[in-house]
């Protein structure tokens, strides 16, 4: 489903990423782990086609997306869910408007933007804060906004940068009992994280970018 | 499909009123000055328009009018009385001179009397202003009507030539004559009023440019948000136009009442009595002419909005 070979990435010269291959099938559940400024968060935004390698191919739903047409990239990115590490939650709207956010761009109506949308805030246990805006939330609570954002569209993947950053550990395990959730239902889960015990918490498949 | 469509047209009006709602005092401040140089636009059309339907009377109209000079004034009643028949002996020769011109319908004489209840008969608004002055102080007036098949320029300015080199006549007045200077002055008030239009259009673009333009810097984080969740440049752009659309549309429809304001309340109320003295028909703008500006309105907002969206997508 997400296939990288021989990817390389650099800034200014400077490689931060080395002949990166690895392969993600479907229905899985994947972590992608490094040290802090290994390149985590570039290669998830290479999956999105946010940033472009400078070497290699990245295939994603069998479509190379180095050569992806800019006007194809809004739609590969409704396909693919993405919970950023610093959340992009927009500050003036409410939880709920945020939410919506990703149907309103796909042009779905109103009255199944109210369902959907209640629907997942129910899942993420935030319904109840639906009307409160952005910057009055927990950490954890944004978070999970941030993950009910991505999921509202139903995107067959979801990646998850840092979903966890500094949250302790009771909420962190709740946040993945509801990644797992969505996993187990069939969506395939992406996760980057330096953070040891929540990959012994996971108990999945881990690739480690800086040893390949 | 049908419906998508449509819950991504009621979208847009929903974000473009929300952009509209979050900055107030910058969209009062871009509409108002853009109504007002839509009211310019406005005004040079509406003056425009009423020359040239001045222009237009003088077409149907082949006359021409000769004022004689006025003899010495003595006030006793016998050169009263001779002043009258001297006139009147004057005006009948020139009159028969002028029978003798080929195309000549009808000459009238209008004594100084007649003149004078000529105007109080054409323009009775002004009646007890008129009262007031002695007749004698109105000229004395011939009007010439030609045949309509002999009324091209060269032929009427040939007799003009000849009617003002002779004696007691004080000045020859003659439609087409009107008509080429008011061509002259046409031809001047286009070009300014192209100058000035064009002056106005860029302004206004630019006016609808630095709006959106504002908006867009301002929301340039929600921009990049949305673009990075898979919002196309589409559903990004068309706010914008619809909101400088609403915009330059409300400027005009401002800018347009104003001009209708304005018209009547001075044209009406005040010049009405006084223009009625010239035979001048003050017309307002045609739907037609209206609309002209309109587009030229809307076009602005346009144009400015693309030019401001360009850079950043
Ligand atoms: N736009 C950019 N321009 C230049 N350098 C960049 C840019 N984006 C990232 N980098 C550099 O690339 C390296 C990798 O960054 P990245 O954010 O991918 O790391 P990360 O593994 O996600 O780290 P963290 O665990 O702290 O989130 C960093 O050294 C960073 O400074
Ligand atoms: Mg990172």
């Amino acid at each position: 489903m997400i296939e990288f070979t021989h990817v390389y990435k650099s800034y200014d010269k400077n490689y931060i990423l080395r002949d990166l291959s690895f392969n993600i099938y479907k229905g899985e559940f994947v972590f992608i782990t490094g040290p802090s400024g290994a390149g985590k968060t570039t290669t998830m935004k290479m999956v999105i086609a946010m940033e472009k390698p400078t070497h290699g191919q990245i295939n994603v739903f069998n479509e190379d997306i180095s050569a992806i047409q800019p006007k194809q990239i809004p739609f590969l990115r409704r396909k693919i869910g993405f919970v950023f590490q610093d959340f992009k939650l927009l500050i003036n709207r409410t939880v709920f408007q945020n939410v919506a956010l990703g149907l309103e761009i796909s042009g779905v109506s109103g009255s199944i933007i109210t369902k959907n949308v209640t629907e997942i805030l129910k899942a993420v246990e935030l319904y109840q804060t639906k009307d409160e805006y952005p910057l009055s939330l927990s950490g954890g609570e944004q978070q999970r906004v941030a993950i009910a954002r991505a999921l509202v569209q139903n995107p067959s993947v979801l990646i998850a940068d840092e979903p966890t950053g500094n949250l302790d550990f009771e909420t962190a395990s709740i946040i993945i009992d509801i990644l797992k959730s969505f996993n187990n239902k069939g969506t395939t889960m992406i996760i980057a994280t330096h953070d040891k015990t929540l990959i012994e918490l996971g108990r999945a498949r881990v690739i480690d970018i800086t040893k390949n | 499909m049908i419906s998508q469509k449509i819950n991504y047209l009621n979208n847009y009006f929903k974000i473009a009123f929300l952009n509209i709602k979050s900055n107030i005092a910058g969209n009062i401040f871009a509409l108002s000055i853009m109504s007002f140089s839509f009211f310019i636009m406005l005004f040079f059309m509406l003056s425009y328009i009423n020359i040239y339907n001045y222009m237009l009377s003088f077409e149907k109209n082949n006359t021409m009018i000769i004022f004689l000079k006025n003899t010495n004034n003595k006030n006793s009643e016998e050169a009263h009385f001779n002043k009258v028949r001297f006139n009147r002996i004057i005006a009948s020769n020139i009159i028969n001179k002028i029978k003798k011109f080929k195309g000549v319908k009808k000459v009238k004489y209008y004594s100084n009397k007649l003149s004078y209840k000529f105007m109080i008969k054409h323009t009775p608004k002004i009646k007890s202003i008129l009262a007031k002055i002695k007749p004698a102080y109105f000229p004395k007036i011939i009007k010439i009507y030609f045949n309509s098949n002999y009324i091209s320029k060269i032929y009427l300015s040939n007799i003009y030539l000849r009617l003002k080199s002779m004696r007691h006549i004080k000045f020859v007045y003659y439609s087409k004559l009107m008509e080429d200077r008011i061509n002259q002055f046409i031809f001047f008030t286009k070009i300014i009023g192209f100058i000035v239009l064009m002056f106005l259009f860029i302004s206004s673009v630019f006016v609808s440019y630095s709006a959106i333009k504002l908006i867009i810097l301002r929301k340039q984080n929600d921009i990049e948000i949305l673009k990075l969740i898979g919002a196309t440049n589409n559903y990004i752009k068309i706010p914008m136009y619809i909101e400088s659309g609403i915009g330059s549309v409300f400027a005009f429809i401002l800018s347009l009442i104003l001009l209708f304001a304005i018209f009547n309340i001075f044209i009406y109320y005040r010049f009405n009595n006084f223009l009625a003295f010239f035979k001048i028909n003050i017309i307002f703008l045609s739907s037609f002419d209206v609309f002209i500006i309109f587009f030229v309105a809307l076009l602005s907002g346009i144009l400015g909005t693309y030019f401001s969206s360009r850079k950043f997508f």
